[in-house]
């Protein structure tokens, strides 16, 4: 990483390759996801077992998740190739002399960036409706609650993180 | 010399999975809980996705420098996308293995000891698999260089 002159007196103790650093990335983006799943899945068991309020975790609960997996899904298997052309194109910004392909490529982009915020929203959504506001603030009730705007905010980190790591991998192979 | 040592690798790796597994029925037995059983589930699928990969890297390494000037050219690589698929299930995979007993014994389904003998069997149990694939391919390798 640092060939040249140093910036820091102390250097990281092992050598960061590119294909290292992307491969756990990519375990750290699966940790994230699962915790979110395990944290959705966390609130509804203690809702199922050892809930002493009148408060239930329903399926209600569980849409901003499947929202923010949607979301997830459809930002990152999208092919990155196609909005940096349009980038590299005829200009940035909505110029006319976009094809289809790059059209279609931001369309979807847009509605997994949007399921994502939806979902996340929609846990603040569900917590502040369903458990704020109806006075359960006692912290083993509210717990649901947050716990799900955790989960969501655990997928959105995942991701962050697979988008920006492929986003690195794609400037790199432009730049050879 | 490299017959004897493989082989007591092989009986470290097969000792360290028995040992994984007594601890998991240990678990389920001692506390009368069977819900743990279900970790040996999800260690026991943890390591199929990054098998998965080395089989497909493997089988495709033989046209594999034909196909490399297109993927530089194309900037597609499905393989490649694959290979990260894969690490992101597996991620998701042995975390969840941890994850499971936390959340039992978080419900209070599990009680504490119980929750830390299933905890170490999974580690258990995975170690034993990764340890595993990582020795069939030191081993190959060693077959190459002979």
């Amino acid at each position: 990483m640092s060939e040249g002159g140093r910036l820091f007196k102390f250097s990281l103790p092992f050598h960061v390759n590119q294909h290292s650093l992307k491969s756990i990335t990519m375990y750290i983006s699966g940790i994230l996801y699962s915790l979110g799943l395990w944290l959705m899945i966390d609130a509804s068991l203690f809702s199922k077992t050892i809930n002493a309020s009148v408060v239930h975790v329903t399926f209600i609960d569980w849409i901003p998740f499947i929202c923010s997996t949607f979301g997830m899904i459809v930002v990152n298997s999208l092919d990155k190739v196609q909005l940096i052309n349009s980038n590299n194109g005829m200009g940035s910004g909505f110029g006319s002399n976009l094809s289809q392909l790059q059209w279609q490529a931001r369309i979807v982009l847009f509605i997994g960036f949007s399921l994502l915020a939806v979902g996340f929203n929609g846990s603040v959504l569900v917590l502040v409706l369903k458990f704020l506001i109806k006075g359960f603030t006692d912290f083993p009730t509210v717990k649901m609650g947050t716990e799900n705007v955790g989960a969501n905010f655990c997928v959105m980190l995942s991701c962050v993180i697979l988008w920006i790591v492929s986003t690195i991998e794609e400037d790199n192979s432009l730049a050879l | 010399m490299m017959k004897s040592s493989s082989l007591s690798i092989l009986f470290l790796l097969s000792l360290i999975l028995a040992l994984g597994f007594l601890n998991i029925v240990l678990s389920c037995a001692l506390y009368n809980t069977y819900y743990p059983l279900y970790v040996i589930l999800v260690f026991l699928i943890a390591p199929i996705p990054n098998s998965l990969t080395t089989c497909i890297l493997q089988s495709n390494s033989y046209y594999n420098n034909n196909n490399m000037g297109y993927s530089d050219i194309d900037d597609y690589d499905p393989i490649l996308t694959f290979q990260s698929l894969m690490k992101f299930l597996t991620g998701m995979l042995v975390s969840s293995g941890t994850f499971l007993p936390i959340v039992f014994w978080r419900c209070e389904l599990i009680p504490t000891g119980s929750f830390l003998l299933s905890l170490t069997g999974g580690f258990l149990v995975y170690l034993s698999f990764a340890l595993f694939g990582m020795g069939f391919t030191l081993k190959e390798e060693n077959d190459y260089d002979f």
